[in-house]
């Protein structure tokens, strides 16, 4: 009959050797096959519904959309020099290893776009839905939220919407401008795409301003 | 069919629910054997007289990890679709402060107030009774308290991520931590004894 002493020292001893082995084995995920409808995906492509604009991030920032998850996938360092509100960072290769809700919303974002569309490819073969990416990346954030630049005398239809942004841009701490020659801008703007000068003279500002 | 069975699809979510209740169950019935109904003997834990509590607790620990790392291993369980719990630093952190004060204030803390109460102990019911109350009146502040709740957002990262150390290296680590603090229980609770 084992004595209790002998049965913690077998279930040390056990532990132990379990441990030992442990950093000899490699890693206990499973490697991540996953496979993609190629037609699906190119009819989500076709249909733009898979990226969101800056503004609509921002309004579901805002209205603090259930299950909403930003995920940052630039490096450390960039994070730390700025990030979208509420935003989590995530490198690409941890993303694929990180699991999601099925009820989640995932808007994945980068410096300009290429590698947050990475990153939705990689989300949508492994079976999540509700995965999107900021097209612009931080540069449209900053440009279309932060800084924007919004018609001085709005048509009557545009009046709500140029009010809209004006009221998100001031909520996360930006500064809108107003212009005679500005139009509401839907797309983004051509000339804030990878334009990293653009990105850093607008964190510069609001770090002035002590944002 | 690998583990988690519920992604599986082994049961739906009337049977999960049975499951957890088993589950509860047996951890419950678990912790009273251990002695862990009494707040005496999980007070006797800030004066470093009785470390059952530390014991229990850390091969409890100790064995979900070695497990979890094996079977992840092994094929049987895919640790991708196990659910990893969000960090938010500041919070937490002080989460886990008022957590300790009640923890020493009370002698019990929240699964073995639950246990405490089941067994008809008049501390486990109070304790059960202030946790609910504390539960209901966060809830209806949330709205106040969200903007710190949701504050300091790091996601769900792991030990290994946060130390950029691989995973198993990570296992070594906290088992001789473990074993090395059993062995200093040991010797702490003996010379409480002699004294």
């Amino acid at each position: 009959m084992p004595t209790e002493r002998s049965v913690v020292r077998l279930l040390a001893i056990s532990a132990a050797a379990l441990a030992v082995v442990a950093p000899f084995v490699g890693s206990p995920y499973a490697a991540q096959h996953a496979s993609i409808d190629v037609t699906e995906l190119a009819r989500v492509v076709a249909r733009e519904e898979d990226h969101v604009t800056a503004v609509e991030l921002a309004q579901w920032i805002k209205e603090r959309r259930p299950d909403l998850r930003v995920i940052d996938v630039r490096d450390p360092d960039a994070f730390a020099t700025y990030h979208i509100p509420t935003a989590a960072r995530l490198s690409l290769d941890s993303l694929v290893e990180t699991p999601f809700r099925p009820s989640d919303t995932i808007v994945l974002y980068s410096d300009g776009g290429a590698h947050a569309a990475q990153g939705w490819t990689f989300l949508r073969a492994l079976g999540y839905r509700r995965v999107f990416f900021l097209r612009g990346g931080l540069n449209e954030w900053l440009e279309m939220v932060i800084s924007p630049t919004l018609p001085e005398h709005p048509s009557e239809s545009q009046r709500a919407e140029v009010e809209n942004v004006a009221a998100l841009s001031r909520y996360f701490a930006g500064t809108p401008k107003f212009s005679v020659t500005a139009r509401l801008e839907h797309a983004v703007p051509t000339t804030v795409r990878d334009s990293a000068s653009t990105s850093a003279a607008i964190i510069a500002r609001m770090r002035k301003r002590g944002c | 069919m690998s583990a988690p069975l519920f992604d599986a699809g082994l049961f739906g979510d009337r049977g999960a629910l049975v499951v957890a209740l088993a589950i509860g169950g047996a951890f419950g019935w678990c912790l009273e054997r251990a002695g862990m109904g009494s707040a005496r003997k999980l007070a006797a834990q800030f004066y470093l007289t009785d470390l059952t509590v530390f014991k229990v607790m850390f091969s409890a620990i100790v064995t979900a990890m070695l497990g979890a790392f094996w079977l992840g291993r092994l094929g049987v369980l895919d640790l991708g679709r196990v659910y990893v719990p969000e960090t938010y630093v500041v919070p937490q952190l002080m989460g886990g402060v008022v957590f300790g004060i009640g923890f020493a204030l009370g002698g019990l803390c929240p699964g073995t107030s639950c246990v405490a109460a089941v067994t008809g102990r008049g501390d486990g019911f109070m304790l059960v009774a202030g946790m609910f109350s504390g539960v209901l009146v966060t809830g209806l502040w949330f709205r106040d308290l969200q903007p710190f709740y949701e504050s300091s957002a790091r996601g769900p990262f792991t030990l290994p991520q946060a130390l950029h150390l691989p995973y198993g290296v990570v296992v070594l680590m906290i088992v001789a931590v473990a074993l090395a603090g059993f062995q200093c229980a040991t010797w702490l609770e003996r010379r409480a004894h002699r004294a």
